[in-house]
């Protein structure tokens, strides 16, 4: 029996609910709200990323003046609400050095990984969201959690490295499942007590393990690396279910729904318009109960197939066929695409938002890294990527900033919310991505 | 004095496989394969029986170099994979162990109620053979018994549960490995269970059954006659579809299918159900031509025949005027198809949501069918000229021409474009059609020498060219193999080929000779510093 000190300390807790008749929240609460009455600490800072394909447009979406007190782009119209919440990124470099520029990917690597990339469709590195959650998801179920809007389960940019992406969730109802399907203890009722099975299932896992020496024999270098990963996922579910057998601690008042129904999930922005609120508010939700502290959601693949019926060119074509308005400066149809994912964007942050916790909401509790492929997706640029963090980071993090381009290098982005997030590192990204300086300035 | 050589050789591997207690503790591991989803699926079918349910997400895989089974030697398994495969794992036990289905196992114990280590051994042995691919070790056996014995406690069947999902969820069921051992003179092949393996895994798209690993344990697939007579036996089964039915499906890229989404306005017509029947449409035609005509697989080039159900009746226009689900059906010779390259599925995959597109259909086609990929365009490349719909370029062809006659686009456009654009009386769902923005669409297309027009025309010129069935041999044979295919050296399949060739072009020839090859089941020399130090035999 591997019962700890801790879930005992958490059962009877429980019991004292029973008894006294109390809402079982209040046992978990501090006066304060800004800790976990149970064990005092602090709430967890949760992690986010959102991908969206194709950049936007240069004119329309860069703010004037740098700062605090910027004037609204067209382009981050639908961001609006969410203003004082979030960072605005732009003139970002994304120096690649010798590699080439793989088109629709080496943005999108130099982004989550601050290394140009040395071949498409595969990140040098753990993406960032698997940098952060090796810190800070130790005792939860699932170590991350991601997601694909356009039902695309190979549409994940969270990846251990390689050839090993994490696959997404391909649907509102396989999201459900994996969250709060079979296995899921709701920790927002008053019944939850540990699944006996748990403790069956880990010495299952342990016999697996056992067989590793003789398993990992005779084996050549990359296939050794293979059959690591393999038991190191092993090692992650072994992990997972320790983590089940406590209680998660929580302070966000949220009900779990029933399960969503089947929905239609591909590149069709009005399906994407249905089914990305539904995504965000899963994963806030999974948030919001310590499921995970780390969620994805992608919006569509880099050179974003995402279409508005009746256009048969759809978003990508686009970039690349529909001519530069002569009077506007600018590729119309496009425009009103780069559009259409800024409001997929705020729609994640709306369910983030929409969830009070403590003091604050999920998304202050939070830091969401929005990425893309290209800064100018009709000639595949890289250089000016733009880039969004939202959220505080229970504080660690200001925000409502543009910060206008300083030519640095987008991996100092990326190195400030590591910074946030509480990692302990002083250096991020190579070659003349590798960056030392965070974005001071931010970090509260 | 070849014949010779090769018969000591062969003498010499039998001699040195026969007999070992764990075939992994003598080879080495020359390749490991994750299982795909379907090798998954019919493998537990066939180890546990078809009533067992297998719900659960597998990891996806990816294309490489036109195959999707060259990445299962690359990709592991994430977290998230193996929380699937452990919870399908358990799923699996609790059904092969349930009171319905219980009594299919091999032996009853003492007690319900008590553990009984000698039954949980021959349970365990027998299934973990079958998932093993091979025969447990000592070690092994010892530790799922002691699981079940652990874990059941006063319940026979609960521990086997456990037992068994244990071997379930193991690395040597998940991954296919490939043991190498000497063979002599400096030279690795497979050993004989690891022979067992691919043979079956290509010819049934599943597990090895009791007989092969009967015949890989007393040593016959390590000489040529009882080689011979295992690959006859696999190909005489009618399992040999499914086998087939997997490498088509790979070759075709059908899977593709999984992420196609056609626009409604422009295309009310199009469903899911389309989609779905168009996939088994293509496999229908091919695996019927392949194996049950015996047929010429050129013809799958040109064909009129093809199998209809009611949403495809309904794609191609034509009347639905058959009872049951499925109806062969053949084209009218004016109707203008021609093999697969005409059907709903290749013209649709390869294709945008809401308009066909030459170059994808190109790219995708010489890929397929020729096996000559296209390079990655070049990074910064004005599309605009192609999209001007409103002023004088009316056709697709007119504004690739336009672009192709840039420098830097020409190079590849030349190469891609010309299938695609004989393609063009195609709409992006398969539909027929001669104009495009009131302008006659033309067909003609110049490539590589020859000239020809249209769907038929096309269908012609890759049945006369050998790069299409010398293509289907270079898959096959990295398919089966789990290789790069442009990595394979046409002489590794040149035997193969050969007997392709001569067979005109049959199917089960190709195979035949591919699997009987003397070099087939070579394999590479270990990594430095890791060979094995002895021979197998103990």
């Amino acid at each position: 029996m591997k019962m700890d000190r801790r879930f005992l300390l958490r059962g009877s807790c429980q019991g004292a609910l029973a008894v006294m008749g109390m809402p079982f929240l209040d046992c978990f609460l501090d006066s304060k709200g800004k800790a976990l009455a149970a064990t005092g600490r602090p709430l967890p800072t949760r992690f986010n990323t959102f991908f969206f394909g194709l950049g936007l447009t240069k004119q329309l979406w860069i703010p004037k003046t740098g700062g605090k007190d910027y004037e609204m782009t067209s382009q981050l119209k639908p961001l609006e609400a969410f203003r004082s919440k979030l960072n605005v990124f732009s003139g970002l470099r994304v120096p690649l050095d010798d590699n080439p520029n793989f088109q629709h990917w080496s943005g999108v690597a130099a982004a989550a990984t601050g290394i140009s990339p040395t071949k498409q469709s595969e990140f040098d590195s753990k993406t960032i969201d698997q940098q952060i959650a090796d810190v800070i998801s130790h005792g939860t179920r699932y170590k991350s959690v991601s997601a694909s809007a356009a039902g695309d389960p190979k549409q994940s940019y969270s990846s251990l490295g390689q050839a090993n992406a994490l696959p997404a969730e391909a649907s509102p109802l396989s999201l459900y499942t994996r969250l709060f399907g079979p296995g899921f203890q709701d920790p927002t009722k008053g019944d939850w007590k540990p699944d006996p099975q748990i403790m069956v299932q880990q010495s299952v896992l342990s016999a697996v393990s056992e067989n590793r020496k003789d398993v990992m024999k005779n084996l050549g270098a990359s296939d050794r690396a293979r059959m690591e990963q393999y038991f190191t996922s092993v090692r992650e579910a072994e992990l997972q279910m320790a983590a089940q057998l406590q209680r998660p601690e929580i302070q966000a008042k949220v009900a779990i729904p029933d399960a969503p129904s089947e929905a239609i999930c591909n590149n069709a922005l009005p399906n994407l318009r249905a089914v990305v609120p539904s995504m965000a508010r899963l994963g806030a939700l999974a948030l919001a109960t310590d499921q995970t502290r780390v969620f994805n959601l992608s919006v569509s693949e880099p050179g974003s197939q995402i279409f508005m019926p009746g256009d048969s060119l759809g978003y990508h074509q686009s970039t690349h066929e529909e001519p530069i308005d002569p009077v506007l400066g600018y590729q119309p149809r496009v425009a009103q695409y780069n559009v259409d994912t800024m409001e997929l964007f705020a729609m994640l942050l709306k369910e983030l938002d929409g969830i009070p916790e403590g003091d604050g909401t999920i998304l202050d509790h939070s830091l969401v890294f929005a990425f893309t492929d290209q800064s100018f997706a009709k000639i595949h640029a890289v250089d000016g990527l733009p880039i969004f963090v939202a959220g505080g980071a229970s504080g660690r993090m200001k925000a409502g900033f543009h910060v206008a381009g300083d030519s640095s290098p987008v991996s100092r982005v990326g190195l400030t919310i590591q910074k946030a997030m509480g990692v302990s590192l002083d250096v991020w990204g190579k070659g003349s991505m590798e960056i030392r300086q965070p974005y001071t300035d931010l970090l509260a | 004095m070849r014949t010779l050589a090769v018969s000591l050789l062969s003498a010499t591997v039998l001699a040195s496989v026969v007999g070992i207690s764990a075939a992994q503790a003598a080879g080495q591991v020359a390749s490991l394969r994750r299982l795909t989803q379907e090798e998954y699926r019919h493998s537990v079918a066939d180890i546990f029986g078809k009533e067992i349910e297998i719900r659960g997400a597998f990891e996806p895989t990816i294309r490489i170099a036109g195959l999707q089974s060259t990445s299962t030697g690359i990709l592991s398994v994430t977290p998230v994979g193996f929380e699937s495969f452990s919870g399908m794992a358990d799923s699996i036990a609790i059904q092969v162990t349930s009171e319905k289905l219980r009594g299919k196992l091999p032996c009853k114990p003492k007690s319900d109620k008590a553990p009984d280590d000698a039954c949980a051994a021959q349970i365990l042995n027998q299934y973990g053979r079958l998932l093993f691919r091979r025969p447990l070790t000592a070690a092994e056996t010892k530790r799922a018994v002691n699981l079940s014995r652990n874990l059941g406690k006063s319940d026979f069947y609960n521990g086997m549960r456990y037992g068994l999902a244990s071997l379930i969820q193991a690395p040597d069921f998940i991954f296919r490995s490939e043991y190498a051992v000497p063979a002599g003179n400096k030279q690795y092949t497979l050993d004989p269970y690891s022979r067992a393996t691919r043979l079956s895994y290509l010819m049934w798209n599943s597990a090895p059954d009791g007989e092969l690993l009967r015949a890989a344990e007393a040593g016959e697939l390590s000489t040529q006659a009882g080689l011979s007579k295992q690959v006859d036996r696999l190909m005489a089964s009618n399992r040999l579809e499914v086998g087939m039915r997997a490498f088509f499906n790979d070759m075709l890229e059908l899977d593709t299918f999984d992420t196609v989404s056609k626009d409604s306005i422009l295309y009310p017509k199009w469903s899911s159900g389309i989609a779905a029947s168009a996939r088994e449409e293509t496999l229908r035609t091919t695996v019927d031509l392949a194996l049950h005509a015996n047929g010429d697989m050129r013809d799958l080039m040109t064909t009129r025949k093809t199998f209809l159900n009611r949403n495809l009746a309904a794609a191609y226009q034509l009347p639905y005027a058959f009872k049951g689900d499925w109806m062969e059906y053949e084209f009218k010779p004016d109707a203008g198809r021609s093999g697969v390259l005409t059907q709903v599925s290749m013209l649709s995959m390869f294709s945008h949501p809401g308009r066909s597109s030459p170059t994808k259909r190109g790219v995708a086609l010489m890929d397929i069918f020729l096996c000559e990929p296209t390079p990655a365009p070049p990074a910064n490349v004005d599309f605009s000229v192609v999209n001007e719909t409103d002023g004088a370029l009316k056709t697709v062809r007119e504004r690739l021409m336009a672009h192709a006659g840039n420098a830097t686009c020409a190079s590849c456009h030349t190469h891609s474009d010309p299938i695609g654009l004989s393609l063009e009386h195609f709409d992006t769902i398969g539909g027929q059609r001669t104009t495009e923005n009131g302008q006659m669409i033309d067909v003609s297309a110049s490539l590589q020498g020859k000239t020809f027009s249209g769907a038929i025309g096309l269908g012609k010129f890759l049945y006369d060219n050998p790069k299409y069935t010398s293509c289907i041999a270079r898959k096959a044979y990295a398919y089966s193999r789990g290789e790069n295919s442009e990595d394979v050296p046409a002489s590794a399949f040149k035997n193969a080929y050969k007997s392709f060739t001569d067979s005109g072009f049959r199917m089960r020839a190709l195979l035949k000779a591919m699997v009987e090859d003397k070099d087939y089941f070579n394999a590479p020399a270990p990594e430095t510093g890791s060979a094995p130090t002895k021979l197998a035999a103990q």
